[in-house]
């Protein structure tokens, strides 16, 4: 009998031993049913100093639940700044948990492994090394084409490409110009979502006022984090080389009752077209009837036009002759040439008044006839 | 001995009194108002040209000639009709006041020789002419239905510096020269209307005093242009 009780006790001993053994098999086994399926990083490729999040989505594939008791994420260099998972939870057969991470890469440019860790309650841990890509490279901004020399007060276009060099997709992107002194159309310009390698081109009307610097902005989002470039323009106002340029030539000057009558061509000798072309005379002139001006109208490059301007102009060997044009945007323009003119008054009288022989003549005709008369008579 | 030409210019008190017996004789006045006539019409064909480059703008083809030729005529005739013609009969009709007895062909005969200064004077003219002209600026004229432009040009050609200094010499000289043969008229027509000496320069002052008068007017203030100011 005693050793009846003694096998017995023996066999519940080993049962002791024996089942507790065997259920942390199953949990372990369990646990091994558990991984991860997916990673998402927003934004996907980080710029230093952006914050962002890191989502982990994790799954059962056993048939088994899991007692889950805590999920981090931990890295010596990218900061987390969300709390870790701490909540014991199950997660039933064929589930999947997400586990997002707020995370802050304050880091030089280049690769990181942030490591997610999922601890189980009645087994090990799960641990996954989560990519994260942080890349310093900016948006591209290009300035496609601008005049060499602006004018003031006229609308010139400068074209801007922007473009995305970075491994992701960068959204929000706005463009703007801005500056002293500067109006610029349109305001700012949307483009939206800039896919990776995708560029957008966008040209502004840019009408200066003075010498100044024409700033293009353009800012976007990296997730959700904001971001800027600039691109700085110097604008010098000069005289353009494209804008028209009215030549006057095969000059013809005549003297009409001391009226001048200057006929001639005006040829628009430059890249844009001269709109508006009047021709007058200037200053020390005065216009006169029937051509005080002379509107010649439009003139595209290339092309010519005649003219006729009358006018008087005392003591003057030359005068000047005003071709004023607008450009398309209504800026007036002046273009003076100065052209010679024959005397009309002092020149010729002094030319006329060099004639003393004449006088000298006239004086001696008359000593003549004086002579002769007093001869007659005293010789009667 | 019979006096010559030279006598009438500076005697001519005795070149009249020497052709007084004989009959009126128009053969050389009448050769020296011809040629005054035609020194006269000369003038005028090269003062001509001015106006003709003035309406050359007006491309009225054959403009030239034409005011050419009506000038010089104009002048021929002119000169024969007012200096000679003309004259003598004024002097012939103010002679009738100091009961002057010759014939009228006597002092047309007469008033012919006194010609000659004014003749030489003419041949002075037409050099200043040639050398006047080509000194003027001449207006032209575009638009021949537009008579301000027209008037604008005249008195433009009429204020040339150039323009302006010959008519004056030219005035001046026409003057001399008018004095000259009023000098000699004076003479030829006391012979001819048997007139006292005061009476016969009263008779031949006159008119010339007229003459000088007027033309020193225009000398002083222009030819009037019609229309002009």
């Amino acid at each position: 009998m005693r050793l009846g009780l003694l096998a017995l006790s023996f066999l519940l001993a080993i049962l002791c031993l024996v089942l507790p053994a065997s259920g942390a098999d199953q949990a372990q086994s369990a646990a091994a049913q558990v991984t991860v399926t997916a990673v998402t990083l927003d934004p996907e490729v980080f710029i230093a100093g952006d914050t962002g999040t890191i989502t982990v989505e994790v799954m059962n594939n056993g048939s088994q639940s899991v007692a889950v008791r805590r999920a981090t994420l931990v890295d010596p260099d990218i900061r987390v700044l969300s709390q870790a998972y701490d909540t014991s939870m199950y997660l039933g057969a064929g589930n999947s948990m997400r586990f997002t991470f707020t995370v802050m890469a304050d880091v030089p440019e280049g690769i990181y492994y942030p490591a997610f860790s999922l601890d189980f309650r009645d087994a090990g841990y799960l641990r996954y090394p989560v990519k994260l890509q942080v890349q310093d490279q900016r948006l591209e901004v290009s300035v496609l084409d601008k005049p060499e020399t602006f004018s003031a007060g006229k609308k010139d276009t400068v074209d801007i490409l922007v473009g995305n060099p970075r491994d992701n997709a960068v959204n929000g992107v706005v463009v703007y110009a801005a500056g002293e002194g500067i109006d610029a159309t349109p305001t700012s310009y949307f483009i939206g979502m800039l896919p990776v390698d995708g560029s957008q081109k966008v040209s502004f009307s840019v009408t200066p006022r003075r010498s100044t610097t024409l700033e293009i902005h353009v800012d976007y989002k990296n997730g959700l984090n904001a971001h800027s470039e600039v691109v700085r323009i110097p604008v010098v106002i000069g005289e353009s080389k494209l804008q028209a340029d009215p030549i006057l030539s095969n000059i013809q000057v005549n003297l009409e009752a001391g009226t001048y009558t200057i006929t001639g061509d005006v040829t628009n000798a430059g890249l844009e077209v001269a709109n508006a072309v009047v021709i007058t005379s200037g200053p020390g002139t005065v216009p006169t009837d029937p051509y005080q001006s002379y509107v010649v109208g439009s003139l595209k490059p290339d092309d010519f036009s005649s003219f006729e301007i009358t006018f008087t102009a005392e003591n003057a060997t030359s005068v000047p002759v005003l071709a004023t044009y607008k450009d398309n945007d209504g800026n007036l323009y002046t273009r003076q040439t100065l052209i010679g003119i024959p005397a009309s008054g002092s020149a010729a009288r002094q030319e006329a008044g060099s004639s003393l022989p004449v006088l000298a003549l006239v004086v001696v005709l008359a000593a003549v006839t004086g002579a002769v008369i007093w001869y007659s008579w005293r010789k009667r | 001995m019979f006096p010559s030409l030279s006598d009438l210019l500076i005697r001519p008190e005795r070149f009249f009194a020497a052709r007084a017996a004989e009959a009126p004789d128009f053969r050389i006045p009448a050769i020296i108002v011809l040629c005054g006539a035609a020194i006269s019409a000369a003038a005028a064909f090269m003062m001509s040209d001015l106006y003709a480059q003035m309406f050359a703008g007006a491309a009225i083809g054959g403009m030239g000639t034409f005011l050419g030729a009506i000038s010089a005529v104009s002048a021929f005739v002119g000169f024969i009709i007012i200096w000679w013609l003309v004259m003598a009969g004024v002097f012939f009709l103010i002679s009738m006041v100091f009961d002057g007895k010759g014939a009228f062909q006597r002092t047309l005969v007469n008033v012919g020789y006194g010609l000659l200064p004014l003749v030489i004077g003419s041949v002075f003219t037409l050099a200043l002419t040639l050398y006047y002209m080509p000194r003027v600026v001449v207006p032209s004229v575009r638009n021949l239905q537009d008579p301000s432009a027209i008037q604008q040009a005249i008195l433009g050609l009429m204020h040339d510096p150039a323009m302006r200094e010959f008519t004056q010499i030219s005035g001046i000289i026409t003057i001399i020269f008018l004095i000259w043969a009023a000098n000699i008229w004076i003479f030829g027509v006391r012979q001819a209307r048997e007139l006292t000496l005061r009476n016969a320069a009263i008779t031949v002052l006159i008119p010339v005093v007229i003459s000088i008068a007027y033309t020193v007017f225009t000398l002083v203030f222009g030819v009037p242009v019609p229309g002009g100011t």
